[in-house]
């Protein structure tokens, strides 16, 4: 996962709407435009458009049909964000603190 | 879930936090990035501090450090967290689904 990628999901969960949606994903494991809509104060169009921008990122998909209800759900890749925010905060932190070691020790 | 790095460094603890609690003292060894705000929450001199990068893109990330004294001089323990972002749910949820 590059960071331009760890971006998109980052930009995507700095909306509390999808914030909620990917919560109540985390919770029912699947929902439905309609399911979503019952539970905030947007419109259905509203809220696919935030299903929409979540599976751009990554974090969520269509899950496979089950007659004519569209169902979306969690991309199991959604864990790879996880890793790689990690991944890549730990090595900036070992630089920093390489940095900070070298600017408060005195040349002997 | 939070990531944690630590260093031991030969200064004393209240060298380190000249270098840490200051806009001076960051400057020289902490990266410049004009879109992202150091905001202070905490500030236990000199063994604690506490900061909120903010920035308009990002969730906000909590980074918080302890420095105590350590035979060389002082060891710094850094702890950087995402709250507003359910990394840890995202991961126990799989988790979950994959054992």
């Amino acid at each position: 996962m590059t960071p331009d990628e760890v971006g998109r999901v980052f930009a995507a969960l700095a909306d509390p709407t999808r914030r909620h949606v990917v919560e109540a994903l985390l919770r029912e494991r699947s929902t439905t435009v309609p399911a979503l809509t019952a539970t905030l104060p947007i419109t259905r169009q509203a809220v696919a458009k935030h299903l929409s921008t979540l599976d751009h990122a990554g974090l969520v998909e269509r899950a496979p049909a089950s007659g004519r209800e569209v169902r979306y759900r969690l991309r199991p890749g959604a864990l790879d964000v996880a890793t790689a925010w990690m991944r890549g905060a730990e090595s900036a932190w070992d630089g920093r603190l390489a940095r900070l070691k070298q600017a408060v020790e005195k040349p002997r | 879930m939070p990531v944690t790095r630590e260093v031991e460094v030969e200064a004393t603890p209240e060298e380190v936090w000249e270098a840490i609690a200051t806009d001076e003292g960051r400057e020289r060894w902490l990266e410049q990035d004009p879109g992202r705000d150091v905001r202070v929450e905490v500030v236990d001199e000199p063994h604690r501090l506490v900061w909120w990068w903010e920035s308009d893109e990002q969730p906000a990330t909590r980074v918080e450090f302890l420095v105590v004294a350590a035979p060389a001089g002082a060891r710094v323990v850094v702890t950087e967290s995402v709250p507003a972002f359910p990394l840890a749910a995202l991961a126990a949820c799989f988790a979950g689904v994959l054992v």
